[in-house]
């Protein structure tokens, strides 16, 4: 026992490293853990927490703030998520900031994202709901691929489908990859179609050519009508003055109307005195029929003379002068 | 009938042992709470146990930490999962490598050094002298010895621990350029008192199964030069077996109270 005195010196040493070391460890654990730290508690509702557990990391814009505390079933689909948070943090956290649920790294561990809102709410308090949002699931993102995937395939074999046909030359795609003979006609018609611009272009550089002349000149009668300012004034006067006669044509014409209606209208009138007075037409009728007696009785008369010596022998000299008029005639 | 005979011989005297180990046990419980105690006998074991085990369980530690990152950096670098090192190394070496390899590593030097001593204690009948004398030498020599080895194994392997990741480290660092303060980040984050606790109480009964095994192993040495080297040898593969056992068990207890 020599040495006892060093002995314990060093044992002491080895123990005292073994336990501080422990003690870090510990430590830097429970910091991890923020059980060290002053913290608060504030929690968020999620319809699914995506495998979250306890212990599992907050983060605020990136930053480890704490960790999750609790997570229970409030009912049949609304989980409570309760979170322990660094007190220091508090004054950096407003009520409208958002948790999400996110994943650290493609395979890590599920951590807790609290986004900032707008800025403008108060700063949050112990015990305090912030606003949450659920992400898309893993499980929906693969079930959702497996879909595309399943079309992608449906896509794929109708499009060999497709391609055969277009290689065997069916359709109009096949036959515009297969047929020598269209191809041919297709050159011919865009040939065609080339020559036909052309003449077209000539056209129109034509058509140009005479509107440009038109509009220069005068002596034609288009160019007169578009250029010519005096004939065009002259125009106008034409056809204000025909306005003017139209004018005075229709007042005639009313005038004319007023007169017929009067004339209509009017009962003392020799028209309205023709064509409505009975009784003019009652002594009319008895007059002519005085005419036809008066002329019966002339013509007894005239038969009378005839057989009267005095007169009997001119109407004999007329019978003559008639017979010789016939025989001539024959 | 022999073959059956000697099978039937064998399982008895290894439940025997097995007994004389349970009674063992139990009366070093009842010896240690009983005073007087012995506290310089114990000073001293743990300055033989615990200083003297510290650079193999350094050397050990940092060669450990150095090969596992060395061998699992490729197949990482196959996943792009590198950066996951630190926390895949601390893990494993707080977990299992750590207390594990150190307990083995001390059964082979504190069990089998234990078993030795006391068996030629045992053979050159000093235990008997002593029984004579009235000192209890179960008090004197058992108790001191197992307490030393239970309380010391923890910080070896605590140490031993650190020195494995620091090897880690510096492997990261030399070939993935990785600072320091990151390394350490990552493994401080990775690491949950459900990785550091229950290893720290399993290595407590790593200790107590080496000191039990080896000093029961020597107290009932077999007379003469030859059962020395027995007790030492038997100390040294019976304690193995036993620590994998423990370890079995400490892990499947750990798994129903922190759920791996």
């Amino acid at each position: 026992m020599k040495n006892t005195n060093s002995q314990k010196l060093r044992l002491g040493l080895f123990v005292i490293t073994g336990t501080v070391l422990f003690i870090i460890g510990v430590y830097l654990i429970g910091q991890r853990e923020n059980m060290f730290k002053k913290t608060f508690t504030i929690s968020a509702f999620f319809q699914n927490v995506n495998g979250l557990q306890n212990g599992n990391n907050v983060r605020y814009s990136g930053i480890d703030i704490g960790t999750v505390k609790d997570i229970t079933m409030v009912n049949d689909s609304t989980i409570k998520v309760d979170m322990t948070i660094d007190e220091k943090m508090t004054i950096h956290i407003k009520k409208d900031a958002i948790a999400t649920i996110g994943s650290d790294g493609l395979v890590g561990n599920m951590i807790l994202n609290i986004v900032p809102g707008n800025g403008h709410a108060n700063i949050i308090s112990n015990g305090d709901t912030i606003e949450s949002y659920s992400k898309i699931g893993a499980d929906d993102i693969l079930s959702t691929l497996s879909v595309s995937s399943e079309n992608a395939a449906i896509l794929t074999s109708d499009l060999l489908k497709i391609t055969t046909a277009m290689i065997k030359g069916k359709g109009t795609v096949g036959l515009l990859l297969n047929d020598t003979i269209m191809a041919k006609d297709l050159k011919q018609s865009v040939t065609n179609l080339k020559f036909a611009s052309r003449s077209a272009t000539n056209t129109i550089n034509e058509l140009n050519t005479i509107i440009s002349s038109l509009k220069t000149n005068n002596e034609t009668v288009l160019g007169m009508l578009i250029n010519d300012t005096l004939s065009g004034k002259k125009l106008k006067d034409i056809i204000g003055h025909l306005e003017t006669s139209s004018a005075e044509v229709e007042n005639v014409l009313a005038n004319i109307n007023t007169a017929v209606d009067d004339f209509n209208s009017s009962d003392d009138g020799a028209y309205n005195y023709i064509l409505k007075d009975t009784s003019l037409v009652n002594s009319l009728k008895s007059t002519l029929k005085n005419i036809n007696e008066g002329t019966d009785k002339f013509n007894q008369n005239m038969e009378a003379l005839k057989h009267n010596f005095l007169t009997r022998g001119y109407f004999r000299k007329l019978e003559r002068q008639e017979k010789k008029l016939m025989r001539k005639n024959d | 009938m022999s073959a059956l005979h000697s099978i039937k011989t064998q399982l008895k005297s290894f439940l025997t042992e097995i007994g004389e180990l349970s009674l063992f046990t139990g009366r070093y419980f009842r010896e240690a709470f009983k005073r007087p105690f012995e506290f310089k006998e114990l000073l001293r074991q743990c300055y033989n146990m615990g200083n003297r085990s510290l650079l193999l369980v350094v050397i050990t530690g940092f060669i450990i930490g150095l090969v596992l990152t060395l061998q699992t950096r490729p197949t990482l670098m196959e996943f792009g999962a590198v950066s996951w090192m630190p926390s895949m190394v601390s893990i494993s070496i707080v977990r299992e490598i750590g207390p594990i390899i150190t307990a083995l590593v001390c059964a082979g030097r504190i069990g089998s050094g234990i078993g030795a001593e006391l068996g030629s204690m045992r053979v050159t009948e000093q235990i008997d002298a002593m029984e004579v004398s009235g000192t209890n030498p179960f008090k004197y020599l058992v108790v001191t010895r197992v307490l030393a080895v239970t309380l010391m194994l923890p910080l070896l392997v605590i140490i031993g621990d650190a020195i494995a990741i620091f090897g880690s480290f510096l492997v990261e660092n030399i070939k993935g350029n990785v600072s320091f303060m990151l390394y350490f980040s990552q493994v401080f984050d990775a690491l949950e008192f459900g990785d550091v606790i229950p290893a720290t109480i399993k290595s407590f009964f790593f200790g107590l199964a080496i000191g039990i095994v080896g000093c029961f192993k020597g107290f009932y040495c077999e007379k003469g030069t030859e059962g020395v080297g027995k007790a030492a040898n038997s100390a040294v593969v019976f304690t193995s077996l036993l620590l994998f056992i423990i370890d079995f068990i400490a892990v499947f207890v750990t798994d129903i109270f922190y759920d791996l």
